[in-house]
């Protein structure tokens, strides 16, 4: 029941991003909801497949998918340059990891925990690079205002709950695997919903407004 | 069941993926949160300053209204004690039975009334020169200055003396204004509260900064003093000598001499803040 849930949870987000189109045009959520329709896809051509080697293959080029889409919207998000030069160094860092993985070929796992543990480790590095970027902005009054933050703090959940169970999918047993991917799964569900609040969110002016209201809001 | 898993003997790669997970996830959740809660506490941070800042721009509003007010009783207690009492003593003596005194009396009345008459004039120039120097507006701070200083040399009580070393080029005649009035105030502190047995001006430039520095061998305050002044209800004078150079982003620092004999005060512009209120007009 947990993987289905999890799987169709994907619909979340985009329905929402669909329904309020307006409110998400710009910001590069579109990107989101891309991943979303892709993760949605794969997902249930994942259980099509019977073959474990294809399996791999699938997996992989999703993880170079995941990555990719995820970074490129912390890229738009970000506006500090030496971070936005530090996550280009770390997109060519994981696509040598991610090839050597693919080259190397599955040996008998259907999981690529290699480039999945270097995505996890990447993608919470240049979240909490957004994050200092929001801490360190004296514009940003209130973080949870913004749209990006929601999106961020689904991928730093997600990368960080699931970072550990990357790492070993490849030395657990059969039964370990199904055991612990219902990690992955709640984390997905949880991804899901944090990407739906960030759809359903206005723009909203109080991430940004000035001090006096700030004060009024705080009393 | 996970839980099952992970205390079951032997199986410590699912004892590492059980706690590495809750210690990610508890550190993501730790980060989250004390984001939130610094992000509140700089906004209480920057409101405090902001709150410190619009009290004491009060109190120099308040100082500066003050003054004004009391700079008005000045001069309308001089044209009501002065002027008002003369002019009725003029009047006096041109009244309506002057035609019918004798030509000498008339002659006398004339006289004297013409008398208290030039007395008012003087009266009422020296009330405008003390609004706004002449010698300000028609030959500049340093002409003004050394007047002043002329004027407190020659009364014998202190030995007054100032030297322009770079002054080839005037100041706007408003901010020379503001200069002089800041001078006029930081002299005058000095003659009532120091007892000092002289004053020195200096004016120099260096680079875009103009200076203007005070020195006394009397009793004078240091910038700690200055700005407890300056946040304190009294020092009306200091807190005037504030404002008037807030609006020309300026600067005012009181320091002991190296020496620790004399009393020093600075005055520090910016030139290019001066090239920057021309063009503004």
């Amino acid at each position: 029941m947990l993987p289905l849930i999890s799987v169709f949870s994907g619909v979340l987000p985009m329905i929402f991003y669909v329904c309020f189109l307006n409110r998400n045009k710009q910001g590069g959520f579109w990107v989101i909801f891309l991943y979303c329709l892709i993760s949605f896809l794969t997902d249930n051509v994942h259980h099509e497949l019977r073959d474990r080697s294809y399996v791999f293959y699938l997996n992989s080029s999703f993880t170079i998918c995941e990555f990719g889409l995820f970074t490129l919207f912390i890229y738009l998000s970000l506006k500090n340059k030496p971070f936005k030069f530090f996550t280009l160094i770390g997109v060519v860092l994981f696509l040598v990891i991610a090839l050597i993985n693919l080259l190397n070929g599955s040996g008998g796992t259907i999981f690529d925990s290699l480039s999945a543990s270097a995505e996890s480790i990447l993608l919470i590095i240049f979240s909490i690079f957004f994050l200092y970027e929001q801490l360190t902005d004296p514009t940003v009054i209130y973080v949870y205002y913004l749209k990006n933050f929601w999106v961020v703090l689904a991928i730093l959940l997600y990368f960080a709950s699931t970072l550990f169970l990357f790492i070993y999918a490849a030395t657990l047993t059969k039964q370990e695997y199904n055991n612990y991917w219902s990690i992955n799964n709640v984390f997905n569900i949880l991804k899901n919903i944090l990407f739906s609040v960030a759809f359903l969110m206005k723009k909203s002016d109080k991430a940004h407004h000035s001090l006096d209201t700030a004060y009024a809001d705080m009393q | 069941m996970i839980l099952l898993e992970v205390t079951s003997p032997g199986s410590s790669v699912s004892l590492v993926l059980f706690f590495g997970t809750i210690g990610m996830l508890a550190l993501t959740i730790g980060l989250i949160v004390f984001i939130i809660f610094h992000q509140r506490k700089v906004i209480r941070y920057q409101l405090r300053l902001q709150r410190m800042e619009q009290d004491q721009q009060k109190l120099l509003l308040n100082a500066s209204i003050r003054l004004q007010e009391e700079e008005r009783q000045r001069i309308a207690a001089d044209l009501h004690d002065d002027a008002g009492p003369l002019l009725a003593t003029a009047r006096l003596y041109l009244n309506e039975n002057l035609v019918n005194l004798d030509k000498t009396t008339q002659l006398q009345s004339i006289y004297n009334a013409k008398s208290i008459i030039d007395d008012t004039i003087q009266l009422i120039r020296n009330i405008s020169h003390s609004l706004m120097p002449p010698t300000l507006k028609n030959f500049g701070l340093e002409s003004a200055v050394n007047d002043l200083f002329q004027k407190i040399s020659g009364s014998g009580s202190m030995n007054a003396s100032s030297r322009f070393h770079d002054y080839r080029e005037r100041l706007q005649s408003e901010n020379e204004l503001i200069i002089f009035r800041v001078i006029q105030e930081l002299v005058n502190n000095i003659l009532k509260h120091s007892n000092a047995s002289f004053i020195h001006l200096t004016q120099n430039t260096s680079g875009n900064k103009f200076f203007i520095r005070l020195h006394h061998d009397g009793r004078g305050i240091t910038q700690n003093d200055f700005n407890k002044l300056n946040k304190s209800n009294v020092g009306l004078g200091l807190k005037n000598i504030q404002s008037r150079l807030k609006v020309l982003h300026g600067k005012i620092f009181f320091e002991k001499d190296m020496s620790q004999t004399y009393y020093k005060v600075t005055i520090e512009l910016v030139k290019e803040e001066e090239d920057k209120l021309q063009e503004q007009e």
